[in-house]
């Protein structure tokens, strides 16, 4: 298959020395995941760093991550067309494919987190419409269906054009352009609504516990509405950029570093603003003296705290600000890599402020229902630790591999870019630059 | 119609975990699980107390109360609403209980209760002996398990395993609708607590702390309302028990208690509230 055909490309025509590596790579976290679920699946979940006291762990945290990161590519791609804008459209495609890979990684996390996967089903057969779990479900579904839709919606045309079997018979007509626009502002106007609601509810499967903390907070869908903008759109300026190096997709500086400020702005939004508005009322009302006030506003109690604020915060919100710094492309991809590496943690934190600290927490405690090696020497404990197993790891890392699989093969075979100076908006009449 | 309550009298309890034990036995609840916990409120470790030695200028403060905690079966249960498959459900009369075949093991019920009243088969379940003991089938690895009230006895008219073996006669179970019920009465007479009152979730479960109550008004394992006559505790001074003996079943009738005049027939005089 030709690299360039009209006016459209693939990013990678075909695998060299270094992509065969990648994929090789690829495959070998795919496949150690896959043992380490068989090993658990076989175990029980007594494999994971899990215990009756501290009950979800790194695949929560991670779906929670994940969920976030497929706000950005679908976000950055279908705002500017809901508006009519031919804005930031060099990145809508690969947007949009990163969303989708990144909206499966979530799905599946979800699977080695289920006691008894083999009843899954039952979210058809018996669901109970008060679980925001039921509503996650489905929310996740229609993200992930509509993400594929959209994919193939942008790209249909011209992977008919390429002769490409994924084009599903479509051809590539003039008319079929202009209808395909129509839809795409559709597709738009749907996708938006769909993008708040994945996360205010993926929030509210917190938001709503009244026994654990700090989840129980109005504040917890809005603060998930912005940590998804930021590692969202983190993840795709990383994604874009590496893409750029490695592969034949070429990134419009300009717009990387006008989403490069974007990526500012809703970092200040949400590390600075948000945490703020969430930490000042409490520190205010639990303390007399200003000081007592300020010191338990502003310093955090955890390590996961600090890897969040500063390292995912202030740092690459100071690179994305001093103005000789954030149009290297160097500091928007160090910046954006933090950024996510922060709302990691974020997620992280979220979960252990919900489970270490046991409501009642008298002697001798809760039973843990198995080892807890390096807390407790007996079954008991009266607070909650977590540390994650090799077995959680490597199934994590497995699903991420697929994740980023999904992205390779989809910049092989899907046209990513457009290289006509009138991005897909224009009646692209065969105008060919290259 | 019937919602099935307990109450806990603290000033009873006298931390001897024979609930603890009996409930493990009756609902075969696998090793390295918990269904009914006795805790100690008090010092940092189990039967310890707080506060110091009221020797050699101690402060003389010493303090201690046992709080056992099971399943709280709450009004407004977070764990039933959070179920994504209808495995958890409130029955009719009130009951939290679990479908073990719908059970996913998603664990989002034990994110919800506030009194990690839950515990998940992490692994294959270990019993002591092999073959399980008391009256429940054993649940499989992978599903999350509680207090049912002991609903399988419950249904056959029997209280829950845990308030029959109470030697302190602390844990009184009713009905609490019915306004006659001993756990009613308690209820309206002396001061009792739901724990985490302030979440809301509105337990059926409460817990006498300050003066002590009578406890528990029969000997019988039968529920009050299977009794032939629950006299004692029904009414007045003038509701005395007319039989002996149960008169229904033979291996499970102990004497009822008579009373001897008052309405609260054997509370233990030396004592009202306060802290041994």
């Amino acid at each position: 298959m030709a690299a360039k055909t009209g006016s459209s490309r693939v990013a990678i025509p075909s695998f060299g020395g270094k992509g065969k590596l990648w994929i090789g790579l690829l495959v070998a976290l795919m496949a150690a995941g896959i043992a380490a679920w068989g090993y658990q699946l076989t175990t029980g979940l007594i494999a994971t760093g899990m215990r009756n006291v501290f009950s979800w762990g790194l695949y929560i945290m991670m779906f929670v991550l994940f969920v976030g990161l497929s706000a950005g590519g679908l976000i950055i791609s279908s705002a500017p067309k809901f508006f009519h804008s031919h804005r930031y459209e060099g990145f809508a495609r690969l947007g949009v494919l990163v969303s989708l890979a990144c909206i499966i990684v979530a799905g599946l996390l979800i699977l080695p987190d289920i006691g008894r996967p083999g009843r899954i089903y039952q979210f058809f057969t018996s669901p109970d419409f008060r679980s925001p779990m039921v509503w996650d479900f489905g929310i996740v579904l229609l993200y992930g269906l509509l993400n594929l839709w959209y994919l193939w919606l942008l790209t249909r045309r011209d992977l008919a054009a390429r002769g490409s079997a994924l084009a599903l018979g479509f051809k590539d007509t003039e008319a079929g352009r202009e209808r395909d626009r129509t839809l795409m502002f559709w597709t738009a106007a749907v996708a938006l609504p769909t993008a708040v609601a994945l996360h205010s509810v993926t929030g509210w499967i917190f938001a709503t516990q009244v026994g654990r903390g700090d989840w129980f907070s109005p504040l917890v869908a809005p603060v998930f509405i912005a940590k998804a903008l930021v590692s969202g759109l983190g993840l795709l300026l990383v994604v874009s950029v590496l893409a750029d190096r490695y592969t034949n997709f070429e990134v419009d500086r300009e717009e990387l570093t006008s989403l490069g400020k974007i990526l500012g702005i809703f970092l200040a939004f949400h590390v600075v603003y948000l945490l703020a508005a969430e930490r000042l009322p409490h520190a205010w009302a639990d303390h007399f003296e200003f000081w007592a006030i300020m010191s338990n506003f502003l310093i955090g109690d955890s390590v996961y705290f600090w890897l969040w604020t500063v390292v995912g915060g202030a740092v690459p919100l100071a690179m994305l600000a001093l103005p000789p710094l954030r149009k290297r492309v160097s500091v928007i991809f160090t910046a954006s890599v933090l950024a996510v590496v922060g709302t990691m943690f974020e997620g992280i934190r979220l979960v252990f402020t919900g489970y270490e600290v046991a409501n009642i927490d008298s002697a001798p405690g809760i039973s843990l229902g198995g080892e807890y090696t390096g807390i407790t020497t007996d079954i008991w404990a009266t607070a909650g630790a977590y540390t994650p197993t090799l077995v959680e790891i490597a199934v994590t890392l497995g699903i991420i591999a697929f994740g980023a699989f999904i992205v390779t093969l989809g910049l092989k075979y899907v046209p990513i870019q457009r290289v006509d100076a009138e991005p897909s908006y224009a009646t692209d009449g065969g105008k060919q630059d290259q | 119609m019937t919602k099935h309550g307990l109450v806990i009298d603290q000033e009873r309890c006298i931390g001897c975990q024979a609930c603890a034990v009996s409930c493990k036995q009756e609902n075969n609840v696998p090793m390295g699980q918990f269904w009914n916990r006795v805790l100690t409120e008090g010092g940092e470790k189990m039967d310890t107390p707080s506060g110091g030695y009221p020797e050699d200028g101690g402060s003389g403060s010493l303090d201690m109360q046992y709080q056992p905690t099971a399943c709280q079966h709450c009004e407004n249960a977070p764990c039933v609403k959070v179920c994504p498959v209808n495995a958890t459900y409130t029955r009719d009369d009130g009951i939290v209980e679990i479908d073990y075949d719908k059970c996913i093991g998603c664990r989002y019920c034990m994110a919800a209760c506030p009194y990690n009243a839950r515990v998940f088969n992490w692994d294959e379940p270990e019993h002591m002996p092999e073959e399980g003991t008391g009256d429940v089938e054993a649940r499989p690895q992978g599903v999350v398990e509680k207090c049912t009230f002991c609903s399988h006895r419950v249904d056959e008219g029997l209280d829950p395993a845990c308030v029959v073996n109470c030697p302190a006669d602390a844990r009184i179970f009713g009905d609490l609708d019915d306004e006659s019920s001993t756990v009613s009465k308690y209820i309206d007479k002396y001061e009792t607590d739901q724990l985490l009152e302030d979440r809301g979730t509105d337990p059926n479960t409460y817990y006498i702390s300050g003066e002590m109550s009578p406890g528990r008004p029969q000997t019988s394992d039968k529920m009050e309302s299977e009794l032939d006559d629950v006299s004692p505790w029904s009414d007045g001074d003038d509701d005395v028990p007319s039989k002996e003996a149960d008169s229904a079943g033979g291996e499970s009738s102990g004497s009822s208690h008579s009373v001897e005049g008052g309405e609260i027939p054997y509370a233990t005089p030396a004592k009202s509230g306060g802290d041994d």
